[in-house]
């Protein structure tokens, strides 16, 4: 019998619905297994959050709050997430991949002796430890790794599992943090957030992604039209977060977000292996490009070759009547 | 003055079919070198490499020291050794552990294994304060502060940093020189420090990839075709009544 832990994502003061995925794909594993299942809150105020993880199952809930996590630096969060793996003891912890985690993993991984295991698209347990799915090569290829040790860290990208209410009445327990910030060698001058989209991309169900065919302040009004009539998050491609178009918060690939939507619309996006890395696993694609041969058709459910300055407005107003 | 050791890996070509087998300087590790040239360029320093790899990286070695950096160390392992992060990083921490470096760059993850993991676990080891996900370096000469912009979950974090330290950088940070001509002859007269070096074998967790698998194919979608009022009709519906996403 193995103790699971997840360590939950909270951003802009909410639980992240990928670290909910997370701790039900762990849920599902410790009941199929008989292991016990924990989870972690790490925030300014840990407590306000009880109520969304306790209605995922975990049977105990360990809370750090400190006013030092309203904002990011990775001195304190490791402090905090080493406080909690020595206390609980996890065999294997889960986190979702978020940047923050990306920020953490590998120092806590030699803080705590532990194995990592990142950005996985899919994990089971295994004897003495965690067997994972990873993308690699800018997701071309799926290379099944294994990590056979005593504890296992393990990041699991969005939109790999589906997040399922089972409500436990899990125990709380607070544990006790205290954090001189003097000795922070680190110091956070200005966190510098951009005006984004309502909907936070790497959970958003529907998302309209620009691509340097979006090539001015006309087009990308255009595909904020269109991302507004379908209630959609807006993404990018490196090409035009580049161009100062989007704000890099935006951009979806290798190296930006993955997002794994019902709907991903690529607009005047070539399709580029490093772009692709970040949104293959969406349910159904869109592509509108001019080029007839630009790879992104070969992902696209349906495939619409010409001129997105053309093709959006006529879009947007048939989206508009057929959602009316 | 800023002296600089930036970490480099040689990488297959991710944009290449996976058969050619070409490797290259992982771009994310480029990108770290470039920022290091900028910012030696204006503050003055030096910017030393070290690659841990088979003999036969020798030549991504060329390629960074082509670019302008002054002189390397090649850690050499044998051509089958796949060392995983925590043995990368725990080898370069032995190597590093003595070196006084006022900062250490990486990429932040490598093209191949899109791992991410051995900056931060390098600077554990080291023991040293790290931003990760630099999208922009600046230095600040009265304070000696690296001032990192990192890109965070919510957006860009600007986080100063005492020397030394370590950061790992994106390639959305700048466009890497292409070497010239001058800088590929000079390369050649840089001195690499060559050493054999053995991945440690005990006393760390270790993470083992047992086979790779291709991707799930998708179904193959459809091209819908027509003036651009039919063919948004036409998706609509398809979106609507086929796709159900509507
Ligand atoms: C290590 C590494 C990491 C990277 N990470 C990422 C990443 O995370 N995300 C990412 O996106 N990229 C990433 N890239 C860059 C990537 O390789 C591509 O350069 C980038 O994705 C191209 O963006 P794009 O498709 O918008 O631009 P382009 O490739 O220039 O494509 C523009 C497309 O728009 C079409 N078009 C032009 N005008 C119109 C019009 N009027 N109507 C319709 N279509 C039109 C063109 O036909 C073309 O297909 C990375 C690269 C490297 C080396």
């Amino acid at each position: 019998m193995a103790k699971i832990l997840t360590c939950i994502s909270i951003q802009d003061g909410k639980v992240r619905r990928s670290s909910l995925e997370v701790l039900t794909r762990c849920r599902q594993l410790a009941a199929a297994g008989g292991h016990t299942l924990e989870a972690a809150i790490v925030d300014a105020d840990a407590a306000a959050h009880l109520d969304t993880v306790k209605a995922y199952g975990p049977q105990t809930i360990y809370t750090v709050s400190h006013p030092v996590f309203r904002r990011h630096l990775n001195t304190p969060v490791l402090a905090a997430l080493t406080a909690v793996i020595e206390h609980a003891r996890p065999d294997v912890v889960a986190f979702a991949s978020t940047e923050a985690v990306k920020d953490v993993l590998g120092a806590l991984a030699v803080r705590v002796g532990a194995a990592a295991l990142p950005d996985v698209s899919s994990f089971e347990l295994v004897d003495g430890g965690v067997e994972a799915l990873r993308p690699v090569m800018a997701a071309k290829m799926l290379a099944r790794t294994e990590a056979r040790a005593p504890r296992v860290l393990v990041s699991v990208r969005s939109g790999s599992y589906t997040a399922e209410e089972a409500p436990a009445g899990a125990a709380v327990e607070a544990i006790p943090f205290t954090f001189d910030e003097a000795s922070l060698r680190q110091t956070l001058r200005e966190v510098v957030t951009a005006a984004g989209g309502a909907v936070d991309l790497s959970e958003a169900r529907v998302v309209v992604a620009a691509g340097r065919g979006v090539k001015d302040e006309a087009g990308k009004q255009l595909v904020e039209r269109l991302a507004g009539v379908l209630g959609a998050a807006i993404g990018a491609s490196r090409a035009v977060v580049e161009s100062g178009l989007f704000p890099a918060t935006a951009q979806i690939g290798q190296t930006g977000k993955v997002v794994s939507p019902d709907l991903y619309v690529a607009v005047g996006i070539s399709g580029a292996i490093q772009h692709v890395a970040g949104m293959q696993n969406s349910r159904v694609i869109v592509a509108i490009n001019k080029d007839p041969d630009a790879p992104i058709f070969k992902y696209a459910t349906y495939g619409i070759v010409g001129d997105l300055y053309k093709i959006l407005p006529v879009l947007a107003e048939e989206l508009e009547r057929v959602k009316a | 003055m800023i002296k600089f050791c930036v970490c480099i890996k040689q990488v297959p070509d991710v944009s290449a079919p996976v058969h050619t087998g070409r490797m290259v300087l992982n771009a994310y590790d480029a990108s770290a070198v470039e920022e290091a040239l900028v910012l030696t360029e204006r503050y003055g320093g030096e910017i030393d490499l070290v690659l841990i790899g088979p003999a036969s990286a020798a030549e991504t070695i060329r390629k960074a020291l082509a670019m302008g950096a002054d002189r390397a160390t090649h850690l050499v392992i044998g051509d089958d050794e796949r060392p995983d992060s925590m043995a990368v990083a725990k080898m370069l921490a032995d190597y590093l552990a003595n070196k006084d470096y006022d900062v250490i760059a990486t990429g932040k993850q490598a093209q191949d294994t899109d791992a991410g993991l051995t900056g931060s676990m390098l600077a554990e080891r080291l023991g040293l304060p790290y931003a990760s996900n630099a999208v922009g370096l600046a230095y600040e000469a009265e304070t000696r502060q690296l001032v990192v912009t990192r890109q965070g979950d919510a957006g860009q974090e600007i986080i100063a940093l005492p020397m030394p330290c370590l950061v790992t950088c994106s390639n959305d940070m700048n466009d890497p020189r292409i070497p010239t001509l001058k800088g590929i002859m000079g390369a050649k007269r840089k001195p690499i420090d060559t050493r054999e070096v053995a991945v440690p074998a005990e006393g760390l967790p270790v993470t083992k990839v047992l086979a790779f698998e291709p991707v799930p194919e998708r179904e193959p979608g459809q091209r819908l075709e027509g003036e651009p009022e039919e063919v948004a009709r036409l998706l609509c519906k398809k979106l609507a009544e086929e796709a159900r996403v509507l």
